[in-house]
């Protein structure tokens, strides 16, 4: 065959007809559209919200699917076709500069996130992500709003719950700080609130603990601890301020467990996805040596929890400058009222 | 300034304004490109919400694909074309029309898409009204094509004019259907099936538009700058079939472990692999065409630009294949190792070519360049960009998905890749440099010898006799 100009666009073109009839077409023709057991409509509210998300670009950063390999606050599930069908454009994203948002739904309260879209860096200190306090309180409630949808069906449960705890947490925060302190404590399971923290406070414990609360907890809690940070101003129930504990019942389990699991229905995220468990028990360390001045730890009672560190020659093992045994008190506040609804399973 | 005409009609116009947008394009996007990265190291830069990231990375990419790059080619490719057929261009006046309607969409697209208007598809986020501009530009480009190639004196048709009109009439097709533009108003499907089809279009804006444009000018200018007949016309029929066949096919392996179709899916895999086929095919021809005359790469800018791309055309084709396979997109999907592909791929290769074919037809128009040691410090200062960026977008990319792989979070990996991030800002400025070098060299180039422009642009010449001795080997 002759290369013509004719010849040469006659054969683009049926190339061109046969791949989109078998890349575009059949697919469409073929694919099951059936929804999925998670997926449901959006409300205006959220529709609002998500021509903001596309407005704004948060697709050059944020992916909304999850691989078979992703782990990460998303890993809860991985994204079916039937999760996409009311989706138009679709907004998978091909970044991940930021997390992916498949199951961000829930994750957070709304004043977490509302904190994180003035300044992404309140709750989350390392962040990159630009801020958008520009955003009318309207636009704000809106794209919190479908924010909060995604996820679809598991989200709204996440957030049934998120609603149901904030009731009780913010009616406990404003009935007096030690009451909070006491119905925090309560949330507990008694053998996580009484349970001694299983690594030594040593020097270098404590600064790993304070490079991870800088990186994590800072701008919520503040630097002294007191819950003052720069973001408490946009939460409710505010920060939880650690040097109340000075005249309370805590050990370091209650501060792993809180760490670990967050506090549902406040800003108080879990962090089991971000931290190993080592970096979570140096944190408990550092917020009881250096905000609340005392420190349980293995040296006091081992209550049979398993130490690796253990065996180290004793050079290492120096507790921090100050730390002493305290001896677990009963707590002199009365047990809250009214009797507490069942844990969240 | 004073014979400025909207609509010239002086032989070459259409291309040489082409290229100098082209050129002026380039560092505009390399400049926005630049606040972008730096963004990302300093995140409360700037307060103004049309600056923030998310919403200039693509005015960033639009900039580059429509402005720097397209416009770029498409006037080296007219030159080229022109050339080939021993013709001049079949009107100029439609030509600085598209030319201007081109222009006049990509500043749109700079404007609007900071405001917030945008369909939100990679690659495609200009609004319906600017597709419109860009398929009527497309229309009248592709109409002058054919129509100049009809009047062509030149009896065979060279590679480079196959690639021509190969480009013109599939990115119709692909612009057309890619944008869903019969949905004016999210230019977007429903669902996967959307994610589909984005991606099709997303693939296919560089398979079937930038890269043949780059590709016939690397057929054009490296037989003619070596002085050597091009190596063989099987290879270049092996180079441009399968390669349209197959790339129309592989826009799926975006989503190859998102809940795309399975099949379709694996269709985008075997396309991805076969692709190296005309690709490998593409670069042997090249590179044996330059047997012998290896020693003209250094001296000549425009062979070094040119021949510098096909070396990274190699890099970027084999790595975005490798890309395709299920056990590497594992670790780099989602990472940086894409965005480190992507600059490779359209800044290393496409865009050295655009660079370097823009630098030989101002030449051949003008007479000489205005400066050559310039345009060799532009190229030096491009290669470390471009090198640098590439290893370092990688690098941190194999960090960011083993790291994910591994169990770790985004949000903790983050600290980890900030050292890599002021790094990818600082080597950008050498690219900025390179662009901003060229729009003067350009400019220069153009002024400089203005009154020489009138002679004949379009006559027979001599200097063409190694492509005329290659179109006998490779007669019908």
């Amino acid at each position: 065959m002759a290369m013509t100009p004719r010849s040469v666009g006659l054969g683009m073109a049926i190339l061109a007809t046969f791949a989109t009839w078998t890349v575009l077409f059949l697919p469409g023709l073929t694919a099951p559209n059936t929804p999925s057991d998670i997926v449901r409509p959006l409300t205006p509210k959220e529709r609002l919200g998500r021509v903001l998300y596309i407005k704004n670009g948060c697709i050059a950063c944020h992916s909304q699917y999850v691989r078979p390999t992703d782990w990460d606050y998303s890993g809860l599930r991985v994204s079916q076709r039937g999760d996409y069908i009311y989706d138009r454009p679709h907004l998978l994203g091909s970044e991940r500069t930021g997390p992916d948002l498949s199951q961000e739904g829930g994750q957070h309260t709304d004043d977490w996130q509302i904190a994180h879209f003035i300044n992404p860096r309140y709750p989350r200190p390392a962040s990159i992500m630009p801020r958008f306090s520009f955003l009318s309180p309207n636009e704000m409630d809106a794209l919190v709003a479908y924010v909060q949808s995604l996820g679809g069906k598991m989200a709204d449960q996440r957030m049934a719950r998120q609603r149901h705890w904030h009731k009780l947490l913010v009616a406990a925060y404003h009935r007096g700080a030690d009451y909070n302190a006491s119905y925090l404590r309560s949330l507990v399971p008694p053998q996580w609130s009484t349970m001694p923290n299983p690594y030594p406070a040593t020097q270098v414990a404590v600064a790993q603990g304070r490079f991870v609360y800088e990186q994590m907890c800072i701008n919520c809690h503040g630097p002294l601890g007191d819950g003052n940070g720069p973001a408490a101003e946009w939460l409710d129930p505010k920060p939880f301020n650690f040097t109340l504990l000075k005249r309370h019942r805590w050990s370091g389990g209650l501060i792993y467990y809180q760490v670990m699991n967050g506090i549902t229905g406040s800003a108080m995220p879990y962090f089991k996805e971000d931290l190993e468990s080592a970096k979570i028990w140096d944190v408990a360390n550092y917020v009881a040596v250096h905000f609340i001045g005392k420190n349980i730890d293995s040296g006091n009672d081992l209550n049979g929890i398993p130490v690796s560190r253990e065996s180290a020659p004793p050079a290492e093992h120096e507790p921090y400058p100050g730390a002493k045994p305290h001896p677990v008190a009963p707590s002199p506040y009365p047990p809250p009222q009214p009797p507490l609804p069942p844990h969240p399973p | 300034m004073s014979h400025f005409r909207f609509l010239d009609d002086s032989p070459g116009s259409t291309a040489r304004r082409f290229i100098i947008s082209g050129a002026i394009w380039f560092f505009v996007a390399t400049v926005v490109g630049l606040v972008a990265a730096t963004e990302l190291v300093a995140p409360d830069l700037v307060g103004a919400r049309g600056l923030l990231f998310p919403r200039i990375r693509p005015v960033h990419v639009n900039t580059n694909v429509f402005g720097f790059l397209s416009m770029l080619l498409v006037g080296c490719i007219l030159y080229a074309v022109c050339r080939l057929s021993r013709a001049p261009l079949y009107s100029e006046k439609l030509g600085n029309l598209a030319m201007w309607i081109w222009n006049f969409a990509t500043l749109a697209g700079l404007i609007t898409i900071p405001m917030g208007f945008t369909q939100s598809h990679e690659y495609a986020e200009y609004v319906f009204p600017i597709d419109v501009a860009i398929v009527v530009a497309l229309v009248m480009l592709t109409y002058l094509v054919f129509r100049t190639l009809a009047r062509r004196t030149e009896h065979l048709l060279y590679v480079t004019s196959w690639y021509a009109v190969g480009a013109f009439v599939a990115t119709l097709i692909v612009y057309f259907l890619g944008n869903v533009m019969w949905h004016a108003k999210t230019g977007a499907l429903t669902g996967m099936n959307d994610a589909e089809w984005s991606w099709f279009y997303a693939h296919n804006i560089f398979g079937t538009w930038i890269t043949p444009l780059a590709l016939g000018l690397s057929y054009f200018w490296i037989p003619r700058e070596s002085d050597n007949p091009l190596y063989s016309h099987a290879l270049s029929l092996l180079g441009f079939w399968p390669y349209f066949a197959f790339y129309l096919q592989v826009g799926t392996h975006h989503l190859i472990e998102a809940p795309a179709q399975p099949w379709l899916k694996l269709i985008a895999e075997i396309n991805s692999v076969g692709l190296l086929i005309p690709v490998y095919a593409f670069l042997t021809n090249q590179w044996l065409t330059l047997r012998g005359r290896w020693w003209k790469v250094p001296d000549s800018v425009v062979l070094k630009f040119i021949f510098a791309g096909t070396v990274m055309y190699f890099f970027t084709s084999t790595e975005g294949s490798l890309e395709a396979l299920p056990s590497f997109q594992r670790i780099a999907h989602f990472t940086n190792v894409t965005v480190g592909h992507a600059h490779l791929g359209l800044l290393g290769f496409s865009g050295f070519i655009a660079c370097g074919a823009g630098y030989g037809v101002l030449r051949e128009m003008y007479g000489e360049i205005w400066s050559e040691r310039l345009a060799h410090l532009q190229y030096w200062l491009m290669l470390i960009g471009i090198g640098g960026f590439t290893f370092v977008l990688t690098a941190v990319g194999l960090l960011q998905g083993s790291a994910w792989r591994n169990g770790e979070t985004v949000y903790r990996v983050l600290p980890e890749i900030f050292p890599f991030y002021i790094e990818r800002a600082a080597l950008g400025c050498f690219i900025v440099t390179g662009a901003a070098i060229q729009v003067y060299n350009y400019v220069r180039t153009a002024q400089a010898h203005r009154q020489r422009s009138e002679r004949a642009l379009y006559a027979v010449d001599d200097t063409a006799i190694a492509l005329r001795r290659e179109a006998e080997v490779a007669g019908d």
